[in-house]
């Protein structure tokens, strides 16, 4: 094998697992939300808020690692404005999770206005650097925590049992509402990391729309992983690959137009929604108030 | 020597939602090792008493008293079918080894109960698999987990074939004799004279009757339940022959309520009543009959322009659309068909025509034409649905629980004008869980079990013996 | 009637909400709510050109909130009017550039370009849906963001007109211009053909056969496939009229107003359409005033920003807002007939 090309994978590789990372955090955090019955739209919106709030963070203390936690804690508060309106006040969940979308991304540029003074994107920040590799490591490990919380833990085996029928959860004397709520929470927080890694992970600034549709493609994740911790981080490896790939061929292959390519990525997500015909099921209370 | 204190007392309770008083100052009163039963018509109140007595739902007024936790069976069982039995049954009791859940303990457990009650159970089977009368062991197990001092059970044999109603009970009344206060909410009398020491009668909110069982007989206890007679159901013609719908062969639908080889012929002036517990493939045969799902084997019609009018199992899911008027209720399934469409668009005229025939000849209750389907009672509701499925004299009726969940002066309607349509000449399919319904209407009855025909009888032949048996896959 | 105090209840609380919080915004940025008011309405209202102006946003929003609403009440959440919208405006661009013919004619002809381009995005979702149960929220937004390359791609490249700097067509010849309704201002008679599109919408809703079944197959959808509705062909319909609709607006922007694409023709229209159907109760006429009230945001918007230094992008945090309490109002009925999401 020529060195060429041997770098070449080798770089393909290293990018599917970068380009992965953000998507897995997100695909998690629907795993966790949909198991325990709340279709979570709003994972956009979490990105994109734990990514600007990380880099303001960052920006306000110098340290990338306060911006981290930062971020995570944006994701979950928006993480709680949807479950506390899907629990308390029954609302249609899609719905809402639109409006935080709009609500976070909005947000997020009229912040950048008012802190900055300057539109589309912030000033650079200290970012993690060459640490941002225990982040891509701890996705994974993420993944294995909740594969192991889900089907091994009583907390997972309530969650699960909330996704599919809450009303038993009630009279086993549990709180169904509460569950729902974390897992939620939860949700927002793994995908405010994500967007963390976005800005202050891979580069080291917040600009406008640069969660580009990631938090849907996370969500195609979870449908096509069947809303399963390994199974949605396997297939957002396969769309990190995609997006990867894009990304490698770009300067090599002269005729494919850089902007097309920029398309595949999507066109992968929504060749694999398409994949399955009727065989896929999500959690039978998924959606439903209770 | 003293009273022994009541496991339960229910005092003064009361609950509404809106627009019925579903519950009104009830007194009741339930001891250790007795089995009560609670009886009423659909709708007079009882599983929501049940439910309050249980803490599921809060009573308005009124204190509820118990002497240790009270477990509640539901009539449509609340169960995680995606979880296994053990997993449901120790669900929120969960035994732990560290941060884990300790699954060789939770089967042990599971086992250990269940063999202690006589219930034969796999611990690590998914609910979703087992048949209806197992999920119900499951039901009862996880209730019985957690040691109740009183166990109520709404409905518990509706859907329960007569062999496993008798294995039922032998569990209940030994778990009475051990000391539980079981309360049973059914509207089955000949289970409450055979098995139970008490009962309380509800009708419209209220308790309208109490009574030793030894004391007392079916009748005393019907009277109490309707207050009075029940209305009557019109009267029978004769039958004629000619064939009007035919199944030959029918297989559809997979794992356990799939049909099979079904074939069937109902004839024009005759109503054929189909048998039959809940989950023997009655859904699958009526989703094939109304061409939902694809099968094998043929489904025809005397001719290809007979008018068919079905009546579906579930008005709200199946057969209404509740925020719209009864207006546009009223030619659901008929938008296309030449008398309401007119090129692109829906003739209105017709339609507020049509809404006005099945008013008046159904007698609902409604403040108006457009008025929101939702906001009409059940039997209101279940009315619209029929007299929609009878518009137009059809000449095949499939009439699929045309009775369900609806009053008493309602149901007797409803069965009266499905007799009037196979008067005038209507071959009617009905199929029904009530074997008391199947057999007042019926000219033949067939007996559904685990997907097949089981047995046909006709005229003097209909006996109600044989049927409960063959319904519980025992020979005739 | 009933509609008129449901209408009280839901989107007109939310829109109070919304100017209180929009307010609150407005004291963060450091401005006085009352400055940054009078410049919103000012802006918006405060002249001829201002109204026109206001009327111009109103339009471009007007059309994807219509399409919005039909796929709303199909059951389908259609949140890919954005790049239907785009793809009908590329459509009528590329073929208005080298299209020439008397105006009646161009202009029918350029936007049924936009209608056909926008139908056949929108299509391609209710495609996946009617037959692979692809669930229409992702693949409608997947669809948003190839859309985007696709346009950037042809018209940084094959589409590019020679003689613009940027990334653009060629200009349309001026006979496919759309006629302006208030000379002087950039407002054509667009406008004139979205109400029209309102009322032939409502028409559709509450006459006809088509309307019966897609409102069924959205709020009842066991009982519309029980009752004679053909559900994969309606998903399909629905998919592809709402994005038509949402195409024909973007031709009307490249017609009327731009007379040109570019890939910057909306700010993100089809997003805040789906406030502005929510707001209007997926009711066509009520579509119509939501989009006004809309259109005086996203107009007057520029000048809050211009003359009271209050961001305009407060304007989407107040639309996410305005959603988020609408929520509550569960318009799509049931949610066990979606696809897997």
């Amino acid at each position: 094998m020529s060195s060429a090309a041997g770098i070449a994978i080798a770089t393909l590789v290293t990018l599917t697992l970068v380009k992965s990372t953000p998507i897995i955090y997100a695909a998690l955090g629907g795993v966790i939300s949909e198991r325990a019955g709340i279709v979570n739209i709003g994972l956009e919106g979490m990105m994109a808020g734990g990514a600007f709030t990380a880099v303001v963070f960052s920006g306000i203390t110098g340290s990338p690692i306060a911006g981290l936690l930062a971020g995570i804690a944006a994701g979950a508060l928006l993480g709680f404005v949807l479950g506390f309106a899907a629990t308390v006040f029954k609302v249609d969940q899609i719905v809402a999770g639109t409006g935080i979308n709009l609500v976070a991304l909005g947000g997020a540029a009229y912040a950048l206005t008012l802190l900055y003074n300057q539109p589309g994107a912030s000033p650079q920040v200290n970012a993690l650097g060459p640490n941002y590799w225990i982040l891509v490591a701890l996705a994974f490990v993420c993944a294995l925590a909740l594969h192991a919380v889900l089907y091994f833990t009583p907390w997972g085996l309530r969650v699960r049992a909330c996704g599919e029928n809450p009303r038993a959860v009630h009279d086993a004397g549990l709180h169904p509402l509460r569950l729902r709520l974390y897992a939620v929470i939860l949700s927002g927080a793994l995908a405010g990391l994500g967007g963390a890694f976005l800005s202050i992970g891979e580069v080291n600034i917040y600009s406008d729309g640069m969660t580009a549709g990631r938090g849907f493609i996370a969500l195609a994740a979870v449908i096509f992983g069947r809303w399963t911790p390994w199974g949605a981080t396997g297939a957002a490896v396969f769309f990190g690959f995609f997006e990867a790939l894009q990304y490698v061929l770009q300067g090599r292959i002269g005729w494919l137009p850089s902007d097309a390519m920029q398309a595949v990525p999507y066109i992968a997500a929504l060749v694999a929604i398409a994949g399955l015909v009727g065989k896929v099921r999500a959690p039978a209370a998924d959606g439903i108030p209770y | 020597m003293s009273a022994p204190q009541p496991a339960l007392r229910l005092r003064g309770i009361g609950r509404s939602f809106p627009g019925v008083r579903a519950v009104d100052d009830v007194d009741l009163d339930l001891f250790a090792g007795e089995i009560h039963a609670l009886v009423g018509e659909n709708g007079a109140g009882k599983s929501t008493l049940a439910n309050i007595a249980f803490g599921a739902l809060r009573a308005d007024e009124g204190t509820v008293e118990a002497a240790g936790t009270v477990g509640l069976v539901h009539q449509h069982f609340q169960l995680v079918g995606r979880l296994s039995v053990w997993q449901n049954v120790l669900l929120g009791r969960e035994p732990r080894r560290g941060w884990r859940i300790d699954a060789r303990q939770a089967r042990e457990r599971v086992s250990g109960l269940a063999q202690q009650n006589g219930l034969e159970i796999e611990p690590d089977a998914y609910v979703d698999e087992l048949p209806v009368g197992v999920q119900q062991r499951v039901e009862l197990l996880r209730e019985l987990e957690r040691e109740p001092a009183v166990l109520l059970l709404d409905e518990p044999t509706a859907a329960l074939a007569p062999a496993e109603i008798d294995s039922f009970f032998k569990t209940i009344t030994a778990l009475a004799q051990r000391g539980t206060a079981i309360m049973i909410v059914t509207h089955k009398l000949q289970e409450v004279i055979a098995y139970s020491k008490r009962v309380s009668v509800m009708r419209h909110g209220r308790i309208t009757g109490r009574f030793e069982t030894a004391a007392t007989s079916i009748d005393e206890i019907a009277r109490a339940m309707v207050g009075g007679d029940l209305p009557t159901v019109a009267q029978r013609a004769a039958v004629t022959h000619t064939p009007c719908f035919r199944m030959e062969n029918v297989t559809a639908g997979s794992g356990g309520t799939a049909i099979r080889g079904i074939s069937l012929e109902v004839a024009a002036g005759e109503i054929v009543g189909i048998a039959g517990v809940e989950g023997n493939g009655q859904t699958t045969l009526t989703d094939a009959v109304a061409g939902m799902i694809p099968h094998t084997g043929t489904v025809t019609f005397a001719s290809a322009q007979v008018r068919t009018g079905v009546i579906p199992q579930d008005r709200h899911r199946e057969g209404l659309v509740l925020g719209w008027s009864i207006v546009e209720n009223a030619i659901l399934g008929r938008q296309r068909s030449r008398g309401i469409r007119r090129g692109v668009m829906i003739d209105r005229q017709a339609a507020r025509e049509d809404a006005q025939r099945i008013v008046r000849s159904l007698d609902v209750r409604a403040a108006s034409l457009d008025a929101p389907v939702k906001t009409l009672s059940g039997g209101n509701q279940q009315k619209i649905v029929v007299g929609r499925a009878l518009l137009g004299d059809p000449q095949f009726v499939l009439a699929y629980q045309p009775t369900r969940g609806i009053d008493v002066g309602a149901a007797a309607l409803v069965q009266s004008r499905l007799i009037e349509a196979r008067n005038a000449g209507a071959a009617v399919l009905l199929i029904s869980f009530e074997l008391d319904e199947v057999l007042a209407l019926a000219d033949r009855v067939l007996v559904m079990y685990r997907g097949a025909i089981a047995g046909s009888f006709s005229g003097a032949q209909i006996d109600r013996a044989r049927i409960g048996r063959l319904m519980a896959g025992s020979a005739a | 009637m009933i509609q008129l105090r449901r209408a009280l209840g839901g989107p007109v609380g939310a829109i109070l909400l919304a100017f209180f919080l929009a307010a609150c915004a407005m004291l963060v940025a450091g401005v006085s709510p009352l400055d940054g008011f009078s410049a919103l309405f000012v802006g918006s209202l405060g002249g001829r050109q201002q109204i026109a102006e206001t009327l111009v946003q109103t339009t471009a929003l007007l059309f994807p909130a219509l399409g919005i609403s039909l796929a709303f009440r199909a059951g389908l959440f259609n949140i890919g009017a954005e790049g239907q919208l785009l793809i009908g405006a590329l459509a009528c661009g590329a073929v208005g550039a080298h299209f020439a013919a008397p105006t009646p004619l161009a202009i029918f002809v350029l936007l049924a370009c936009g209608f056909v381009g926008g139908g056949i995005w929108g299509g391609i979702a209710g495609w996946l849906r009617a037959q692979f149960n692809a669930n229409e929220i992702i693949s409608t937004l997947m669809l948003n963001f190839v859309a985007i390359s696709l346009a950037t791609y042809l018209v940084s490249g094959p589409l590019k007109s020679p003689a613009a700097v940027g990334a653009e067509t060629a200009p349309l010849p001026a006979a496919s211009w759309l006629p302006l309704l208030i000379p002087d201002t950039r407002l054509s008679i667009g406008l004139i053909i979205a109400i029209l599109a309102a009322f032939v919408l409502r028409w559709l809703f509450t006459r006809t056969v088509f309307g019966y079944e897609l409102r069924a197959s959205g709020e009842a959808p066991d009982a519309a496939r029980r009752n004679g509705v053909n559900m994969p062909r309606t998903t399909l319909l629905a998919l592809t009229l709402s994005g038509a609709i949402a195409g024909l607006g973007g031709a009307t922007i490249v017609t009327g107003v731009l007379h040109r694409f570019n890939t910057q023709l909306s700010p993100g229209y089809g997003y805040t359409a789906i406030a502005v159907a929510l707001v209007g109760d997926l009711n066509p006429l009520w579509v119509c005033l939501a989009a006004f009230g809309f259109g005086i945001l996203e107009a007057g918007g520029l000048a809050m920003q211009a003359l009271a230094d209050v961001p305009k992008d407060a304007i989407h945090v107040i639309e996410g807002l305005i959603i988020l309490v609408l929520a509550a109002r569960r318009y799509i009925a049931t949610r066990a007939e979606a696809a897997p999401i």
